[in-house]
């Protein structure tokens, strides 16, 4: 006879597992949202106090500007890496020893740590000794002793170069293995029907990547949102709070300023983004099946 | 319309070359098939019609002007692929519209057209599908459609009907072969199928190995195969082919002994077809062989001999009856052709 509980039993300790890691932590910061909560005044959570933390987000002129530049960084880094991981794949597209060998050392750039990569870029932006800055002012004299991470726009420039630079190689990957479920014919049909390369790119190659682009946006937006690392390690949200993304002013208010509350509010703020976002996205996704399939 | 002229045309792929050396020249208005067994070359040969491969060395001349370095949109070709080749995310009517909108034709011309010809083929149902909402025939039909729709000097169609199902390939084998009455369009078409080439062409290249090893009508291919690869390609079930030798106007092989009219010679191959043998007197048959196996076509009754290490086949009436392994004779019907080859080069011999 089958035991009807233990199916139950066996899936107890993965289910556990995730209830600890992922379920706790996130109803409790959830809950922290709702409460007033300064590590510098009290060890446990206090009152609760509505929607406070929330309306004190939005009236916060800093996390504004955190919300700011994070759209400005998301929008860029996003278009950036995948006009550019597209174009890379298909220059790769083709097979053969060159291009084998660039594939391969493409797993390079995505195999570093971020935090690594702000603190090299730290290094090759430094305008006294740093290899890229040296470089670019031996290039461009009107270059020369530029204080790269001192000005807000190529500082914010930088950090964009760090994230795209990051992310195009795993995204040329997945274009790639698009671009092979790309029928031969469709493309060779085009061409004897007249069309230009360009026209081929555009109306033949493209809206047969569509499935694929939209899952390349996808998690780069929800990757390029939670922009952390290089942050900390390149610019520190500077100079002023010009490359502050909202990851990292969270971040601030809860382990600088140690506002529990606030913190955990705004966190959900930026999770609400990304579920709107991600839906979108899944919407846009859906409705091309639709049209392949229906 | 136009000619097709291949001159001294080679073919490599870095160290592996796939064809030789080619001529071909396809006549204006013409219907050429180019028939061979997988890669035998002949889809190559049209890809470098096309464009889609370029040529190593020698020539291409569409309508005598030398095509070699044009791009494929510029040699003014149309081509039905085997796979057909569509656009999955265009509808019907944006498929087969799609040249015309290469060329700039505004949207309401280029729909009526695509609607005459999509009557033509009837899809005039079906604008607003998709490919991926039609039959196998339909999209063949599409492939077609859009292949048509403008006019061009030429057709390439790289076995078109392959996909299709037994029934709709002889439908679709008529229509193809009426298109081409109509339209009159040289057309270049490659298939590995015996049957649609014999149908269709009005000449058939046979191809092997990268090299045109007969260029004829079907009747002369079928009637005079230039060698023994021919011979066994051409027809179904396909000529009996018997090692033997010649000595005084008789070839003798196992359970054989035929008389032909041909000088003697030690060693030879003597080809007959099925429907060139027919059921004779076991006592008096030049050909007499137990019976490997009988098989009913409906309108004949194949029946397979063995004569030693050689399977000969005969297509007997279909109301034919014998026990298998029984002794049958079998002779050659009045006025069936007898054809020899010489085995070491597989060429015809002269008779």
């Amino acid at each position: 006879m089958r035991d009807r509980g233990l199916p139950f039993v066996l899936m107890a300790p993965a289910f556990l597992i995730v209830l600890a890691t992922t379920l706790y932590p996130l109803s409790y910061s959830l809950i922290t949202s709702f409460r007033e909560w300064r590590l510098t005044r009290q060890r446990r959570p206090g009152d609760f106090v509505g929607i406070d933390n929330y309306t004190g987000a939005f009236t916060n002129h800093e996390f504004l500007s955190s919300l700011w530049v994070t759209t400005v960084f998301v929008t860029i880094s996003v278009v950036a890496t995948v006009v550019l991981a597209m174009a890379l794949a298909l220059l790769l597209r083709r097979t053969g020893r060159l291009h084998t060998f660039v594939r391969i050392i493409l797993i390079l750039p995505f195999a570093m740590s971020p935090a690594l990569i702000g603190v090299s870029f730290r290094f090759m932006f430094n305008p006294e000794f740093g290899v890229l800055a040296q470089g670019l002012g031996a290039i461009f004299p009107f270059l020369k002793g530029v204080a790269w991470l001192a000005d807000p726009r190529f500082a914010m420039g930088i950090l964009i170069v760090t994230d795209v630079w990051h992310w195009v190689p795993y995204m040329t990957f997945m274009c790639l293995g698009g671009l092979t479920a790309v029928p031969r014919e469709t493309e060779e049909a085009a061409r004897i029907d007249g069309a230009s390369g360009f026209r081929i790119l555009w109306e033949i190659i493209l809206p047969q990547m569509r499935g694929v682009l939209v899952v390349v946006a996808i998690l780069k937006t929800i990757f390029a949102l939670k922009m952390f690392d290089q942050v900390v390690t390149l610019t520190g949200g500077g100079p002023g709070a010009s490359t502050e993304t909202l990851a990292y002013f969270v971040f601030k208010v809860g382990f600088h300023w140690f506002d529990m509350g606030q913190a955990s509010a705004m966190a959900w703020i930026l999770t609400a983004i990304m579920m709107v976002i991600s839906i979108w996205y899944v919407r846009l996704l859906m409705s091309e099946r639709k049209l392949v399939t229906a | 319309m136009a000619e097709v002229r291949l001159e001294n045309v080679v073919k490599r792929y870095g160290g592996f070359t796939a064809l030789p050396k080619l001529d071909l020249h396809v006549n204006e208005g013409e219907f050429l098939v180019l028939l061979g067994p997988s890669g035998c070359g002949k889809t190559t040969t049209m890809r470098l019609i096309a464009g889609l491969e370029e040529i190593t060395e020698g020539d291409l001349l569409i309508g005598g002007e030398r095509v070699n370095d044009k791009e494929p949109k510029d040699r003014d070709i149309a081509m039905v692929f085997q796979n057909y080749g569509l656009y999955p995310h265009m509808s019907v009517a944006d498929n087969i519209g799609y040249p015309l909108k290469l060329r700039g034709l505004g949207k309401s011309e280029r729909m009526a057209q695509v609607r005459k010809v999509a009557e033509k083929v009837e899809l005039g149902e079906l604008l607003d599908r998709r490919p991926s909402e039609l039959s196998g025939g339909q999209r063949q039909r599409v492939a077609l459609a859009r292949a048509i729709v403008r006019r061009p000097q030429l057709f390439l169609m790289d076995e078109p009907l392959s996909n299709l199902d037994a029934k709709l390939r002889v439908t679709m084998r008529a229509e193809l072969k009426h298109m081409h009455h109509e339209m009159g369009i040289t057309t270049v078409y490659v298939t590995h199928d015996q049957m649609e080439a014999m149908t269709l062409a009005s000449r058939i290249v046979v191809m092997n190995k990268g090299r045109i090893v007969q260029l004829d009508t079907p009747e002369r291919i079928y009637s005079e195969p230039a060698d023994l690869f021919v011979a066994d390609f051409i027809g179904s079930p396909s000529m009996n082919l018997i090692h033997g030798q010649i000595a005084g106007g008789t070839f003798t092989a196992e359970g054989i002994s035929l008389p032909v009219s041909a000088p003697d010679r030690a060693k030879v191959v003597l080809g007959i077809r099925p429907e060139d043998l027919q059921i004779s007197d076991a006592s008096t048959a030049p050909i007499k062989a137990p019976i490997f196996a009988l098989e009913l076509t409906g309108e004949s009754t194949l029946v397979t001999l063995r004569a030693g290490a050689t399977q000969l086949c005969a297509r007997g009436a279909a109301d034919f009856r014998a026990k298998m392994d029984d002794t049958c004779g079998l002779a050659p019907r009045p006025g069936g052709r007898i054809h020899l080859f010489d085995p070491e080069s597989g060429l015809r011999l002269p008779s």
